[in-house]
């Protein structure tokens, strides 16, 4: 691998170029409604170790390099780093990179504010679509206030225990395509159930999709496929991409289909013909056998 | 300008102190102002557009572009031909960005012929191509409005009737040489529910005014080439639909990929490719397959050429979907101390530099300049109801 790099020097030479830097935005789903963390809240506690060994890994990867870190919880998502407010005043402790004591403790006192906040216990979904569009506003502020000549390299890195809900499918649809057009890249890390929305989020955005199969080697994981930026990432052998599936769901059972009928007013898919859309309340006109006599009859 | 009386000519409207508008900023530059202007229209019509109008989503577009000599002045830098050109490769990409399940096609006039240089078809890459070999077209004579819109007309009156049907015409020139009456030519398009958008570049012309009011369209002059471009990028988003437009349920093909696990893919040739001169056929692995046929093709959107059955992949139509459910409008509130920090991007508001703020009506959040115009230009999800479990529950109960 090294040879290979070695060997494209003009390649190499944009890796380590100064004008260019990375922004990683990292949505951290902290909702105790999810599974994992339901059966044993410790998980938490070791996720959110990986997480903030992973971000300042990001950070060592270049002095240049910019990191914020966002928590969806059950009610709100929050930005836990840089959070709102007046920095923390950190001090050098044995000897380590104050910046990484101060992510460190920005996150954790964060998301201990966060979490002593929550009251209620009902189970709830998490907003992951909602994150991500407050992730790509942010990243969209940084873009603007960046100065010129600088290439700023965004990307969202997602990691959650929870499952995929077809509620927000059109602001999961939104945030993708948003992402897509401002070349920002989308990464899953999903640590619990498959998420088949999400996955095709990162195959819009040429994200990575990785379903972690021990929750004990997530740092492990997350520092091997998820740390190469994504020029890099193609130099490496990382897990092959998966073919997505793009078919779509009917509105009226749920189930995937191969062919089927679409309103043309509100593009709702139906895998029967029905003369009524359910979504408009449009009527439809009988298709093809129904027109013919009316055109014979014009002739005549 | 946009919304001025069709029956009364500029210069009867009251007197503008037009320079008046126009202020310096603190180091005596105007760009602050010009954006200003322009981002206050785009907050105008954007509170026109709100959802629960019926929309002609399946759009059919002929571009009809005037190649005569008029196209070779240079008011337009470096001529308005070049300028249209490069705006038109901007609008096509965004067109089939925001409208994946529709179809363009493009005519020119020139030498008083209309001459049609791209199909009606999906695929932008390939009208992109047409325009930009426009570049090396000769500017001669005349054009023909009549013969334009005529061309058009034949291969948009074959369309089935779910198909919302549209025509751009971009005039340079300040006169038509006509076989016959346009006016015939303007009464068949109303007839056959055919909107009719022009942008001049020159000066207004009443055939142009007439057919845009005749067929529901619009018709604008440009002021310069970022009012030209504002005003093409206007046709991106789907009209509202026309009275005569039917609607009805369309047979669509949703392809996905052939996995069969162990087994690699077989090789085969993609039926996109298959009569092109310029490439050819290639013999590859994957693709996507027509469900009903089994022909195979490389890209989606695409109507199957064995079947005719539409293929398009869910993606497709999601994209769509912001059109018919948008972002709730902000309101604009002077900045009073609502809110330390922007929700979304998390810009701290400085009393001297943001004096607007917005609010969204549903969350109640509070949002800077620059992040409204992002949600409701490309976001399409207001950040706040997104992550609320309240609003998020009430907006999608209400859809």
């Amino acid at each position: 691998m090294m040879m290979d790099l070695e060997g494209s020097t003009e390649k190499s030479a944009d890796f380590t170029n100064t004008d260019e830097t990375s922004l990683l935005v990292i949505i951290m789903d902290s909702n105790p409604a999810q599974r994992i963390l339901r059966e044993n809240p410790h998980v938490l506690t070791q996720c959110v170790d990986s997480v903030i060994a992973f971000a300042n890994a990001h950070l060592m990867q270049k002095a240049q390099n910019k990191l914020a870190v966002m928590a969806c919880h059950s009610k709100l998502s929050e930005f836990i780093y840089p959070g709102p407010g007046k920095q923390l005043d950190v001090r050098q402790i044995d000897g380590q990179y104050e910046v990484f004591t101060l992510v460190e403790k920005t996150i954790k006192q964060n998301l201990a504010k966060i979490l002593t906040s929550e009251t209620s216990t009902v189970i709830t979904e998490s907003l992951l679509a909602g994150a991500i569009a407050m992730a790509l506003c942010y990243i969209h502020r940084i873009n603007r206030i960046k100065a010129p000549g600088l290439k700023l390299n965004s990307r969202i890195l997602v990691v959650t225990g929870s499952g995929d809900s077809a509620s927000q499918y059109m602001n999961y649809m939104n945030v993708f395509f948003t992402a897509q057009k401002q070349n920002v890249v989308i990464d899953v890390c999903a640590l619990d159930q498959h998420l088949s929305l999400l996955q095709q989020g990162c195959d819009i955005t040429s994200g990575m999709y990785l379903r972690v199969p021990q929750m004990q080697g997530l740092l492990q994981y997350l520092l091997w496929v998820f740390l190469p930026e994504p020029p890099i990432r193609q130099k490496l052998v990382l897990p092959p991409p998966v073919k997505v599936d793009y078919r779509a769901a009917c509105f009226c059972h749920r189930e995937l289909i191969d062919i089927g009928y679409v309103c043309s007013v509100c593009l709702s898919i139906f895998c029967k013909f029905s003369p009524i859309c359910t979504t408009c309340h449009t009527v439809f006109k009988i298709p093809s056998l129904g027109v013919k006599p009316k055109k014979k009859k014009l002739k005549i | 300008m946009d919304e001025e009386d069709p029956k009364e000519y500029r210069w009867e409207t009251g007197y503008e102190k037009t320079w008046e508008v126009i202020q310096e900023d603190d180091d005596g530059f105007l760009e602050a102002s010009v954006a200003d202007i322009i981002q206050k229209s785009k907050r105008k019509r954007q509170a026109l557009k709100q959802g629960h109008a019926k929309l002609g989503m399946m759009r059919h577009l002929y571009i009809v572009i005037d190649c005569s000599d008029s196209m070779s002045g240079q008011d337009l830098k470096p001529t308005r031909l070049l300028c249209t050109v490069k705006l038109m490769e901007a609008f096509i990409e965004e067109f089939f960005d925001q409208n994946p399940i529709s179809q363009l096609g493009i005519i020119i006039m020139h030498n008083k012929r209309a001459e049609k240089i791209s199909e009606l078809a999906g695929n932008g890459r390939k009208h992109a191509k047409a325009v930009k070999a426009l570049n090396r077209t000769s500017l001669v004579g005349e054009p023909s409005l009549q013969n334009g819109l005529e061309l058009a007309l034949k291969s948009l009156k074959l369309l089935p009737s779910h198909a919302s049907r549209e025509i751009l015409v971009v005039m340079g020139s300040l006169t038509t040489c006509d076989p016959t009456d346009i006016n015939v030519t303007i009464e068949n398009l109303k007839t056959e529910g055919v909107r009719c958008c022009v942008i001049g570049l020159a000066a207004e012309v009443h055939v142009c005014r007439h057919l845009a009011n005749e067929t529901g369209g619009t018709y604008n002059v440009i002021l310069e080439d970022s009012h030209y471009k504002d005003l093409l990028f206007q046709n991106v988003d789907p009209p509202p639909a026309a009275v005569c437009l039917e609607s009805s349920l369309i047979k669509m093909g949703f392809p996905h990929q052939m996995a069969t696990e162990g087994t690699e893919d077989p090789l085969t040739m993609c039926m996109c490719h298959i009569d092109s001169a310029d490439e050819g056929s290639k013999l590859t692995t994957g693709g996507y397959y027509c469900p009903q046929c089994n022909s195979k093709y490389c890209e989606l959107p695409v109507e199957c050429r064995s079947c005719g059955l539409t293929l398009v992949s869910a993606p497709h139509l999601a994209r769509s979907y912001h059109h018919l459910f948008p972002a709730a409008n902000y309101k604009e509130l002077p900045y009073e101390h609502q809110s330390a920090i922007c929700f979304a991007c998390q810009k701290s508001f400085i009393a001297d530099n943001d004096k607007q703020v917005y609010e969204c009506n549903n969350c109640k959040k509070i949002f800077c300049t620059d992040c409204d115009m992002f949600i409701h230009d490309t976001l399409h999800t207001c950040p706040g109801c997104a992550t609320n479990l309240a609003t998020f529950q009430m907006s999608h109960s209400s859809q």
